[in-house]
């Protein structure tokens, strides 16, 4: 059997090696196809390569080595065409290659909108998802003095401390009234913006982006915000979020069913025969169903995983686990896990406060079970935290056991009785 | 991408194994050269001993206690800019203070205090087999009782005690001045070790190849003490044995090599290569409380932990395959959990796991197992 992948992120990786964990290369010859790198790295470490905590290769999960241990094979090139008939795919080389089963884990690419003045600029707009991204983040450095970001999510914040870390006069500019509000709540979200001005940017709220100027070589000079504002930038990051990579897959001989991402049912199978789609990339609910999209390094990796097991004949039903998801601003670590944000309205907050130093918990609960946690400034075991949602714990059972699920480090933990609570029904 | 300016450049190069770090080696070797041949002719060459004047000049006993302030400063000044660097890591903080004062007190002042005394030179900080002399008969007899207590007492009972309940870390990365030197004034280098498994292969050769050296010399000594005399082909043996360990390992091992080394090779490299004593508390931890645990299923693979590693523990394979472990070669440092941006990984002195009443797997991963 031969299992092409297309995309070696870390969907298509680890779908590569948990099929190799169960055929050896005599019984699946496996091919990994990827453009932008030559090897799997992590792109969620990206920004410590920008910041030289890390060098490049330190950004490669996986020694070298183990590519030929475990007889996996890499092109590095672009697939171009796809004719599930006769089960090839043609590369941009000009090369075609017969597969007996094919996934496609193509990732996602940045969303865009078009901004006034787009079309005239050349250099200085930046995204940052790609290891091209990195190559150009570090070429544009050299020559910038003020940056401008946009978009309050996780990759925004990334990129504004990566500009600060290199001297650089930051601007982030968010369109919602505080930072992130599609995860925290107005509280938490006020702690994280003392934090990122406290390291010296200048953050924006309530803003939209509606201009970006360039000067005659193209090159970003500045942009324009709806309340008139001028900001002189060299550099625009512009992380609005991400969008299914599936462009090309409209224009290929047999193109499969497309929604907005590459459409799967829950066993990763797309319309088109022995063809299977998982990570960013992966649109995933049966007719009816509301389509579920995870953007999530811990999701693809599952994901990856799941689709291997399916290729390889096993009854196969994703469901995905209790939302989890734990991030780092600046300084501040944060663990969410359940449902904390768009909560049906009667559910009821518990938003606990450290004295002195930015540390908060908010738990949201009802009559009946916990529902979810979100949680700043210091470690939670979330695998404990997800087992009191699956097991319809009580407030009055979490509350007695909180200090179970601490995860700080020794001498570092908190005493969670010094907190201020605050009790309301959302 | 380095930073921008000359002192970005020079950071970078420094730290980056560039030509500066590399002058930076030769400077510390050629330190090390004249520090131990100083005063010596090599090869009819004249080595010219520098450090003995500036000792006499500050009052100090020898050249020796002038490596030891040096030594001790190295480690204030590292251990100042540690703490600043980690002020918001409360393990950090209290584990380098330990380690500033414990080479302050027990491996500079109180031996020098004692020889002031009379007394012979002891080393609280340093137990056999790191310094196998504890373990010479000719020394022992010539020790007051209670350093002998100590020096038997403590390395047969108190250290694989102390390693079953937390792991060698309560000396490699808390005490021993060998591994303060590498966690303050090394702190620049410590992403420098070797991670690959070729040089864990070359690790676990090399370092029990050196403790089975001390034990079988520690052995010869004791045993060519008691029927040395009936067997004088033998006692020569034993003592040219132990004149070439103290050389190969004590001198250029763990001082020439393992220091020099810091700018091109990382901090780490006789601790984790050779050091019989980090051997034995290895082995120890294996089977003692200590571990590191890793959160499940929360690891994005992003390296931080194993980049900053300076034992060269891949780190990120174990949490990325969401596994709980305890490696030989892991001194405690606890600098991975430190730097891991999701709090994946922590520092643990438990037997196992809390008790779970429900097991996670039972409930989440059960929908989703083919």
């Amino acid at each position: 059997m031969h299992v092409v992948i297309v995309g070696n992120g870390v969907a298509g990786t680890e779908a590569a090696l948990a099929i190799r964990r169960r055929l050896s290369p005599q019984d699946a010859r496996i091919t990994l196809i990827s453009e932008e790198h030559p090897y799997f790295f992590s792109r969620t470490a990206l920004m410590y390569a920008y910041m030289e905590k890390m060098q490049r290769r330190d950004l490669e999960p996986y020694e070298r080595e183990m590519y030929r241990r475990q007889k996996i094979e890499r092109i590095q090139n672009r697939v171009v065409d796809l004719d599930a008939d006769a089960h090839t795919i043609t590369l941009r080389s000009g090369a075609t290659l017969s597969y007996d089963r094919l996934l496609l884990a193509v990732g996602a690419r940045p969303r865009m909108v078009p901004f006034e003045g787009l079309e005239k600029v050349k250099d200085g707009l930046v995204h940052f998802v790609s290891m091209q991204d990195l190559d150009h983040c570090e070429r544009l450095t050299w020559s910038t003095e003020e940056a401008v970001v946009l978009g309050g999510g996780l990759i925004g914040v990334e990129l504004a401390e990566s500009f600060v870390h290199h001297g650089l006069k930051v601007s982030f500019v968010v369109r919602e009234p505080y930072f992130w509000p599609a995860a925290l709540a107005a509280e938490e979200g006020e702690i994280i913006g003392e934090e990122i001005r406290r390291h010296g940017i200048e953050l924006i709220v309530d803003q939209e982006l509606k201009t970006i100027e360039s000067d005659e070589a193209g090159r970003v000079s500045g942009v324009g915000l709806s309340d008139g504002h001028h900001l002189p930038a060299q550099m625009l990051g512009v992380a609005i979020g991400v969008v299914p990579n599936v462009d090309w897959l409209r224009e290929v001989k047999s193109s499969p069913e497309l929604g907005r991402g590459i459409r799967v049912d829950r066993s990763f199978r797309t319309s088109l025969p022995d063809v299977f789609a998982a990570g960013d990339c992966a649109e995933i609910g049966a007719d009816g169903e509301v389509p579920l999209l995870e953007t999530i390094w811990y999701s693809a990796k599952l994901q990856g995983q799941r689709a291997a097991g399916a290729i390889l004949g096993d009854e196969v039903s994703y469901t995905p686990p209790i939302f989890y998801n734990s991030s780092k601003f600046f300084g501040i670590e944060y663990t969410t896990v359940g449902e904390c944000v768009g909560v049906p309205s009667g559910t009821r907050s518990l938003y606990r406060r450290h004295e002195s130093r930015p540390i908060t918990q908010r738990i949201l609960f009802d009559e009946a079970q916990v529902r979810g946690f979100s949680m700043l400034g210091s470690r939670w075991d979330h695998t404990l935290l997800q087992q009191w949602v699956a097991e319809r714990r009580p407030l009055s059972y979490v509350r007695e056991h909180l200090h179970r699920a601490q995860f700080d480090v020794e001498f570092g933990r908190v005493d969670l009785s010094k907190f201020q609570e605050e009790e309301r029904t959302l | 991408m380095r930073q921008k300016g000359s002192l970005g450049w020079l950071k970078h190069d420094l730290t980056h194994r560039g030509p500066t770090a590399w002058l930076l080696t030769l400077g510390l070797f050629a330190f090390y050269f004249i520090l131990y041949y100083g005063g010596r002719t090599l090869a009819g060459v004249p080595i010219p001993d520098l450090f003995t004047p500036i000792a006499q000049a500050l009052h100090l006993p020898s050249k020796w206690t002038f490596y030891g302030l040096l030594y001790t400063l190295a480690i204030a000044i590292g251990g100042a800019y540690v703490i600043y660097k980690y002020r918001h890591n409360r393990y950090q903080v209290i584990r380098t203070s330990v380690v500033i004062f414990v080479q302050a007190t027990l491996a500079f002042s109180v031996p020098w205090i004692l020889t002031i005394f009379e007394q012979p030179e002891y080393y609280f900080s340093y137990l056999w087999p790191l310094k196998m002399e504890y373990f010479y008969p000719s020394t022992i007899l010539s020790m007051p009782l209670p350093f002998i207590l100590f020096s038997l007492l403590g390395s047969l009972i108190m250290v694989p005690l102390l390693g079953i309940f937390f792991g060698k870390r309560w000396y490699c990365s808390w005490v021993c001045g060998c591994g303060g030197l590498a966690n303050t004034a090394g702190e620049p280098f410590r992403h420098l070790s070797n991670k690959s498994s070729k040089a864990w292969a070359f690790e676990k050769w090399s370092i029990h190849i050196t403790l089975f050296l001390a034990l079988l010399t520690t052995a010869l000594v004791i045993a060519s003490w008691g029927v040395g005399e009936n067997y004088p082909v033998f006692a020569e043996q034993a003592a040219s044995l132990r004149s070439l360990y103290g050389f190969v390992v004590a001198t250029l091992l763990s001082g020439i090599i393992g220091v020099a080394l810091y700018p091109v090779g990382g901090t780490r490299v006789w601790c984790r290569y050779f050091c019989p004593m980090a051997a034995i508390l290895g082995l120890v931890q294996k089977f003692g409380r200590y571990r590191i645990r890793v959160k499940d299923n929360m690891c994005i693979s992003c390296g931080m932990c194993s980049t900053y590693c300076e034992m060269g523990i891949d780190v990120r394979a174990y949490a990325q395959r969401n596994q709980d472990f305890v490696r030989a070669s892991c001194v405690g440092c606890g600098i991975c959990a430190e730097v891991c941006p999701r709090g994946v990984l922590r520092l643990e002195n438990r037997w196992r796991r809390d008790p779970q009443e429900l097991s996670m797997d039972a409930l989440l991963n059960e929908t989703y197992r083919g």
